[in-house]
C-alpha cells in the first residue's frame, strides 16, 4: 500500500480495545488466532479464528487409494500422530472385515502409549513455557526426544511413522528395542521428581495455574469436552476402558481424575496419565516377547483394493481426547467419504472462547496450552 | 537478481534514496564486512506455519541446540532475519506470511522447510494450500523431505550462513527488482483488492533496487487503490485528507 493510501479509522473508546492474538505469536499453540476484546486487561469476548492450517483433508482422502491414505492421516494431528493411524486402520478393517493378528495389536498399543507420553511431555513443556518456566520446556522436549529415537528405530521416522496400516503394522519390532524402551522409561521415572520440583510443586504454578480457566463437569459435558480435560473435571471417562479396542481389556491401568477442572488439574491429570502409560508399557514389554505370530493379515493387492461398501466408525483415546474416523465406502478403491471427529475442534473453539471470557490477557496462552488444543487438527 | 544494475531514481519520493557515491568501493567493502558479521548472528522469526513447526523445539532446545551455530528464535518480524516457512501454506496463512515478510528489515532471508514449500508435497492436490512458495516470496533455500530432521534444519542454516558470508544470499533483492511479478501472483490468489501496509516500491527506491520488473501492470492496480483512498479520506479525517491532496 502506498502511504497516501493510509486511511485512519474511527476508534472505539480507549478503555476498550480489540487485540488480534496470533497467528504469529509465541504464546499461541501452532498457527491459530484469537480475536479478543479487552477492557483493561480483562477479556470481554474472545472469538477463535482458525483456518490457517486448513488442507481439506476429508476431501483429499476421497481422491487417494485406501492404502495411500495411510501416509496422509498422521498429518492431521502433528504432536500425536499414532492414534490417527490406528483409528483409520481400525475403521478400514471394520469395513473390510480384516482380523488384526494379536502381535500387531500389542505393537499398536506400544506405539499408542509411547505417542501419548510424547504428546503429554510436549504439552507439559509448552504449558510451562507459557508461564515463564522455560527450563521445563527444555526438559520436556529433550525427554520426548528419547522416545522419538525409539520411534525412529521402530519405524524409520521421528514424527510421521506411517507404521500402522490396515491389517496390522508395517514391519516387526527390531531386536533389542524393548530393552531400549524400558531404559528410556526408567530414565523418565528417574527424572519425574525433578519435574515435580520444578513444575508441580512450584509456587509460580500454584499462583498462576490454580483456578485459571476453570470449567465444571456439566459445562464440560455440554461443550463436548473429552480426554484429559474431561477427566480433570472429575468424570472418569476413558475410551480405553469404556469402549475398549485392541488389547486394552487385558491390560491393567487406572483412570486418573481431578476435581478442580482448572489448568493445574488438567496438567496433573496428564502427569498421572504418563505414569499410567508407563505402567501399560511395562506390561506390554513383559508380554510382547511371548506373543508370536504374523504382524499383518494377508491383504489384497493394495493398488487395486476394493473395500466392501458400508460405513464404519472407529474411535480411540488420543492424548487430546476422543478421536474418531467415520469412513464410508461404496465398494470402490477409494473412500467415498471420510469424516474426522477431532477432540481439539471442541477444545480450541467453543471451550476456549468460553473459558477466555472473563480471564486475564496473560492467561490466554496458558489456558490454550492447558486445553492441549492442536490447531492442525482443528483446521484439518 | 544481483547482476541487474540498480537504477537510482533522481526524484526522492518517500524515503531517503541512496546516492551513487554511497555505492562506491568503500561502501562495498563495508557491505562485505557487514555480511560477514551478519552471517554469525541470525534471528529466525517464530512463526509456525505448518506441521514442520514440531521439529523446531528439538532444534532450538538442548539436544540439537541451534544457538551454538548462532541462530536464535525471535518473536517479532521487525527484528528477525530469517523467515522459516515450516511446511504447507494455506491461502489464509500465505497472506500473513507476506505481511510478516514485508515487515522484516532487509536483508532478509526466506527458507522453505519440507516438500510442501517446494512443490506442494503431500498436499499436491489440495484445494486449500499453495503449492510453490517461491512464486509469492523469493526464497533463499529449501529443505527437502517430508518432515526433515533437525539436522537438516541446522544444515540449511549453515548453508545459508555460507551464502550470506559470500554475499550470495540475495533473494530479497529479487522481491524489489521483480515486485510486479510477485504482486501479480499474489493478486491471482487473493484478488485485485490485495494490498499490504508496506510501500514496497518506495523501499525498492530506498535500497536502490528498482528494476524493470518493479513497476508494471499490477502495481498500477495498487496505485488505483491509492487514488480511491485519497478521495475518501476527508470524511474520516479532514486535516489529513487536505494534506494528502497537496501531494502530486
Ligand atoms: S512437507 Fe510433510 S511434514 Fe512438511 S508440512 Fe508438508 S506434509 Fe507436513
Amino acid at each position: 500500500m502506498r502511504p497516501q493510501n493510509y486511511r485512519p479509522v474511527a476508534h472505539p473508546p480507549s478503555h476498550e480495545y480489540e487485540l488480534y492474538f496470533g497467528p504469529n505469536h509465541p504464546g499461541i499453540e501452532g498457527n491459530y488466532a484469537i480475536r479478543v476484546r479487552l477492557k483493561g486487561d480483562v477479556i470481554q469476548e474472545a472469538i477463535a479464528d482458525g483456518g490457517y492450517l486448513h488442507r481439506g483433508f476429508e476431501k483429499i482422502m476421497e481422491s487417494r487409494l485406501w492404502i495411500q491414505n495411510v501416509a496422509l492421516v498422521p498429518r492431521i494431528c502433528v504432536p500425536d500422530p499414532v492414534p490417527m493411524e490406528d483409528s483409520y486402520a481400525r475403521s478400514v478393517e471394520a469395513l473390510g472385515g480384516l482380523e488384526v493378528p494379536e502381535r500387531a495389536q500389542w505393537i499398536r498399543v506400544l506405539m499408542l502409549e509411547v505417542s501419548r507420553i510424547c504428546a503429554h511431555l510436549f504439552t507439559f513443556g509448552g504449558n510451562a513455557a507459557t508461564i515463564g518456566l522455560y527450563t521445563n520446556m527444555f526438559w520436556g522436549v529433550s525427554m520426548r526426544d528419547l522416545f522419538l529415537d525409539i520411534f525412529e528405530e521402530i519405524t524409520g521416522a521421528r514424527i510421521y511413522h506411517m507404521y500402522i496400516t490396515p491389517g496390522g503394522v508395517r514391519r516387526d519390532l527390531p531386536p533389542g528395542i524393548l530393552d531400549k524402551l524400558s531404559a528410556v522409561i526408567d530414565e523418565l521415572e528417574r527424572r519425574a521428581p525433578e519435574f515435580d520440583d520444578l513444575f508441580f510443586d512450584s509456587t509460580v504454578v500454584m499462583n498462576r495455574a490454580a483456578g485459571c480457566g476453570t470449567m465444571t463437569q456439566e459445562q464440560a459435558l455440554s461443550w463436548g469436552v473429552t480426554g484429559p480435560n474431561l477427566r480433570a473435571c472429575g468424570l472418569p471417562f476413558d475410551l480405553r476402558r469404556d469402549d475398549p479396542y485392541l488389547v486394552y481389556p487385558e491390560l491393567d491401568f487406572d483412570i486418573p481424575t481431578e476435581t478442580a477442572g482448572d489448568a493445574l488439574a488438567r496438567m496433573r491429570v496428564r502427569k498421572a496419565e504418563v505414569q499410567q502409560s508407563i505402567r501399560i508399557l511395562r506390561q506390554v514389554i513383559a508380554r510382547l516377547p511371548s506373543v508370536k505370530g504374523p504382524i499383518r493379515c494377508p491383504l489384497p493387492n493394495p493398488l487395486a483394493w476394493n473395500v466392501p461398501a458400508g460405513e464404519a466408525y472407529a474411535r480411540a483415546e488420543s492424548s487430546k481426547g476422543e478421536l474418531g474416523f467415520f469412513v464410508v465406502s461404496n465398494g470402490g478403491d477409494k473412500p467415498w467419504r471420510v469424516h474426522v471427529r477431532g477432540p481439539s475442534q471442541m477444545h480450541a473453539v467453543q471451550v476456549l472462547e468460553n473459558l477466555l471470557t472473563g480471564a486475564r490477557i496473560e492467561d490466554i496462552a496458558q489456558i490454550m496450552f492447558s486445553l492441549d488444543a492442536c490447531p492442525p487438527e482443528v483446521d484439518r | 537478481m544481483s547482476d541487474t544494475t540498480p537504477v537510482i531514481p533522481d526524484q526522492p519520493e518517500v524515503c531517503r534514496t541512496v546516492d551513487a557515491e554511497e555505492r562506491g568501493v568503500w561502501r562495498r567493502v563495508m557491505d562485505r564486512f557487514a555480511d560477514h558479521c551478519r552471517a554469525r548472528s541470525l534471528f529466525v522469526l517464530h512463526y509456525c506455519t505448518g506441521c514442520g513447526a514440531i521439529e523446531l523445539p528439538p532444534t532450538i532446545t538442548s539436544r540439537f541446540d541451534m544457538e551454538r551455530v548462532g541462530v536464535s528464535p525471535m518473536v517479532t518480524p521487525r527484528q528477525a532475519d530469517i523467515l522459516l516457512i515450516t511446511g504447507y501454506l494455506s491461502v489464509k496463512t500465505l497472506k500473513r506470511v507476506i505481511l510478516s515478510y514485508e515487515q522484516m528489515q532487509s536483508p532478509k532471508y526466506v527458507l522453505g522447510f519440507g516438500s510442501c514449500t517446494i512443490n506442494g508435497g503431500m498436499y499436491w492436490n489440495s484445494y486449500a494450500t499453495v503449492k510453490r512458495l517461491d512464486q509469492y516470496i523469493p526464497a533463499d533455500g529449501f529443505i527437502a523431505g517430508c518432515m526433515p530432521r533437525p539436522e537438516a534444519v541446522q544444515q540449511v542454516f549453515l548453508d545459508l550462513m555460507k551464502k550470506i558470508d559470500a554475499g550470495q544470499a540475495n533473494a530479497w533483492q529479487d522481491y524489489y527488482l521483480n515486485y510486479d511479478r510477485y504482486l501479480g501472483n499474489q493478486m491471482a490468489l487473493f484478488g485485485e483488492e490485495w494490498h499490504t501496509p508496506v510501500d514496497v516500491i518506495a523501499e525498492a527506491e530506498h535500497y536502490g533496487y528498482v528494476g524493470d520488473g518493479t513497476r508494471g501492470r499490477f502495481t498500477e492496480i495498487l496505485d488505483r487503490h491509492a487514488a480511491y483512498a485519497l478521495r475518501d479520506a476527508p470524511e474520516d479525517y479532514p486535516e489529513r485528507g487536505a494534506n494528502e491532496r497537496l501531494l502530486p
